[in-house]
């Protein structure tokens, strides 16, 4: 009995205090479950469907391209997007399919290797915005100049895909060596003998302006010739070390072994200036000591122990000094009559004079007090004289 | 070996093949060639012993003058030498544009003349004279800096002479050829001349009127021949700066003042200077110009940071002569330096001479002690009155040694110290 009375009123206390946590937060809990639940959910369909990739296929943005790839599929094309060389690689292109290359800035030397081998086969190959550097390694040498296409530019060629449709662009590339589209700057279209087709307008095929002139025709035309479209978006990380379109490959050949050549020069030229015409000359300093200097550290020495005590003294002693001269009294004149004779004189009491000129005036007790005498001394001094 | 501006250049133009020909050995091509040139050039450029170089003596120019230095320089080789020779002065010589350039064929010879302005007092050296002789390409060169011995003498300013004329004119005064006499104690007997009006007839020579027809009376003069001892305190209170300028400076030109009046007066100028020990001592011989030699012995003195040593002093003022003469002492009127050093050995002097003390004042004091705003400024007014009133009490104590104290501004103690002068001659103190 003494155990179960003991412990039951123990029992009800420790099971109580659970649930009220719970209860207590229960709110708090499920808005951070929901959070958490919105930010899996947001991460999911993000990564899923949307990038801002431009030029891509699921980017729904003025740079991307999703518009034209939905209309494509719409038509009965099959898209495929592949978004590295491997996937390019498992794709298996055939002669029924159509491959377009976007973002051709990140192909590197080994991956234009791989994407020629893997593209072999296919029935088209469209490279979109090839710059200089990766048009070279197209086949399309001195190709990718940029140039302003605003007012629209007719085919102006015997390719009926292009047939009366015109472009109209902000900015393009353009290749030399091209025929369709040609103008001011070079071709916007650049067929090569292979399949492989240069086309210098990104921009006609953007979510932006695609519906410009006869853009949307242009890219549908272009990429819906076949059933089956590889739309293949390179990744820099199919790059290996060595390779790459790299900033030198853009550059003259000279470039290198000029500026090693103007490293030298530079060298030479800072041994030609710095060399001196002989020596420095020296000269033998002269002792500069100033004449006030021990009287100023005097006063430094007063104010760092804050001897008001001798400071005002100094100051008295010195204008009992000048008045009596300024009477002309003799410097052996008792205070008090001096005191009396500069009372007369200004004009004050006796009492007022002998409090601020000494010596059984008041010693100052703060530093203002001591400004304060500094000064009454002066003025004392003044009145004497114009008096 | 010095390169020129060339190399560098030719470097550049080492563009041109590597444009042509972008390769690494292109580069490494022309370095080898420009180094073969650059080493060409070398081997063939003179050396800086073909050169044979001497300056001629500049003597003494006042500070704040103008001067020149002359180097003469000969091609003593057997090539034709080019190139720059920089003549290279302390800078407060003031050389400028002591950068010369110079074409020398065998046997050639060339003056170099860099001009000089000495900002300072006292002897300034030469440090070197730079030879930079170009090979045929002017690629490069060979330098060498030779030891050339030179130095110009710095005289004191003597900026105190634009008060000579009316001191002189006061002499004058004093003396004989002025109508206005004044017939004092220690005047001398010069002439009999006839009696005009105006004149003291006290100094009617009745003795000569009675043989002559006329009133004759008599004319007086100024002592002359009387001797005066500028001694020049260098030790370490003469080192102060008022205004910038040190004391020495000040006190140098208050003597030379002095002693171009005395000279001209007929007085004979001794002169010693010295802290601890006598650095200089001038002997003259009633010359006129003794202020030119006495400019000349105090050029290159400077202050010393020690104590003086006036038993010193005074012993080589005594060893002048025992005559009475008049002795000036040039010294600031330092309370403690005064008091400790020079007080004790003032009896042996007064007891013989009549002793001036000439001071310079400075006026920085009295701003301090007048500025009284913030605690800072109260604390070194206290200072300041501390050390008027020390002055001055030295200076009484002086005063009733025997001493006279001239104790003036930097600028009015030269003039202050000859009126002293004029009037202890006026009255026959000397």
């Amino acid at each position: 009995m003494t155990t179960t009375t003991a412990t039951t009123p123990d029992r009800p206390v420790a099971p109580a205090a659970q649930p009220g946590l719970l209860r207590r937060h229960r709110s708090t809990v499920l808005i951070g479950l929901a959070l958490v639940a919105a930010v899996a959910v947001a991460i999911v369909l993000g990564t899923g469907t949307q990038t801002s990739t431009p030029m891509d296929p699921d980017n729904p943005g003025p740079a991307g391209t999703r518009a034209l790839a939905r209309v494509l599929g719409d038509e009965g094309v099959d898209v495929q997007v592949v978004r590295d060389a491997d996937a390019l690689a498992d794709a298996g292109v055939d002669a029924a399919t159509s491959v377009v290359v976007v973002l051709p800035e990140y192909l590197g030397t080994s991956t234009i290797e791989r994407l020629r081998d893997d593209t072999a086969g296919a029935h088209t190959v469209v490279v979109v915005g090839a710059g200089p550097g990766v048009a070279d390694a197209l086949g399309a040498p001195g190709g990718g100049a940029s140039i302003q296409l605003g007012d629209g530019r007719a085919a102006r060629c015997d390719d009926p895909r292009f047939d009366d449709l015109s472009l109209e662009v902000d900015w393009t590339l353009t290749y030399p060596d091209g025929e369709c589209y040609g103008g001011k700057g070079g071709a916007v279209v650049d067929q090569q003998d292979d399949g492989l087709l240069l086309f210098g307008a990104d921009q006609a095929l953007t979510n932006e302006q695609v519906l410009r002139a006869d853009n949307a025709a242009v890219a549908l035309r272009l990429l819906g010739q076949d059933e089956r479209l590889v739309w293949y978006v390179p990744s820099l990380d199919d790059l290996t070390g060595d390779d790459g379109v790299s900033l030198q490959s853009l550059l003259p050949r000279w470039v290198r072994p000029g500026l090693a050549l103007l490293a030298v020069v530079m060298v030479t030229v800072i041994l030609w200036r710095g060399r001196r015409l002989g020596a420095l000359a020296t000269e033998p300093l002269p002792v500069v000591v100033r004449a006030v200097e021990t009287t100023r550290s005097l006063g430094r020495l007063y104010r760092r122990s804050g001897d008001r005590e001798h400071a005002a003294e100094a100051l008295r002693r010195a204008a009992r000094a000048r008045l009596a001269e300024r009477l002309r009294l003799g410097s052996t004149t008792p205070p008090d009559v001096l005191a009396r004779e500069v009372a007369r004189r200004s004009g004050r009491t006796e009492a007022d004079v002998v409090a601020v000129l000494g010596p059984a005036g008041v010693v100052p007790s703060s530093d203002r007090d001591l400004i304060t005498l500094a000064r009454e001394l002066a003025e004392l001094d003044r009145e004497v004289r114009r008096a | 070996m010095v390169i020129t501006g060339r190399v560098p250049l030719l470097l550049l133009l080492g563009l041109l093949p590597v444009v042509l020909r972008p390769e690494a050995s292109t580069v490494r091509l022309w370095l080898l060639v420009v180094a073969v040139l650059v080493a060409a050039d070398l081997l063939l450029a003179p050396t800086v012993r073909s050169l044979a170089v001497q300056r001629r003596p500049i003597g003494a120019v006042r500070m704040g003058y103008d001067t020149e230095s002359v180097l003469v320089l000969e091609n003593a080789g057997r090539r034709h030498l080019r190139g720059v020779v920089r003549d290279a002065w302390q800078p407060t010589a003031g050389a400028t544009g002591n950068r010369h350039r110079v074409s020398l064929s065998p046997g050639d010879r060339v003056l170099l003349r860099t001009p000089l302005r000495p900002r300072r007092r006292g002897d300034l050296r030469a440090v070197g004279v730079t030879a930079r002789l170009r090979g045929p390409l002017g690629l490069c060169a060979r330098q060498k800096t030779l030891d050339v011995a030179g130095t110009v003498r710095s005289l004191p300013p003597f900026e105190s002479r634009k008060h000579l004329p009316s001191r002189l004119a006061r002499l004058r005064e004093l003396d004989g050829r002025a109508a206005v006499r004044v017939r004092g104690q220690g005047t001398e007997f010069d002439s009999l001349r006839e009696y005009v009006r105006g004149d003291d007839v006290r100094s009617i020579d009745w003795r000569a009127s009675a043989r002559n027809r006329n009133v004759v009376v008599r004319t007086w003069q100024p002592e002359r021949d009387r001797r005066v001892v500028l001694v020049l305190d260098t030790s370490r209170t003469s080192a102060g700066r008022v205004e910038d300028v040190p004391r020495l400076d000040s006190a140098m030109d208050a003597a030379l003042l002095l002693a171009a009046l005395a000279a001209r007066a007929g007085d004979r100028i001794d002169f010693v200077a010295g802290d601890r020990r006598v650095r200089a001592r001038l002997r003259s011989r009633g010359a006129r110009d003794v202020a030119a030699s006495l400019q000349d012995t105090m050029a290159d003195l400077e202050p010393v940071i020690a104590e003086a040593d006036w038993s010193a002093l005074a012993g080589a003022v005594t060893q002048f002569g025992r005559q009475r003469a008049l002795v000036v002492l040039l010294t600031p009127l330092e309370p403690s330096a005064v008091e400790e050093g020079l007080l004790p050995v003032l009896p042996s002097l007064t007891r013989h001479h009549r002793v001036v003390l000439a001071s310079v004042r400075d006026p920085e004091l009295e701003r301090l002690a007048a500025t009284r705003g913030t605690i800072d400024e109260v604390y070194d007014a206290a200072a300041a009155e501390q050390a008027m009133v020390r002055r001055r009490r030295t200076a009484e104590l002086l005063r009733a040694v025997g001493l006279d104290v001239v104790d003036a501004d930097a600028e009015r103690l030269p003039p202050a110290l000859a009126d002293h002068y004029l009037t202890l001659k006026a009255n026959g103190l000397l």
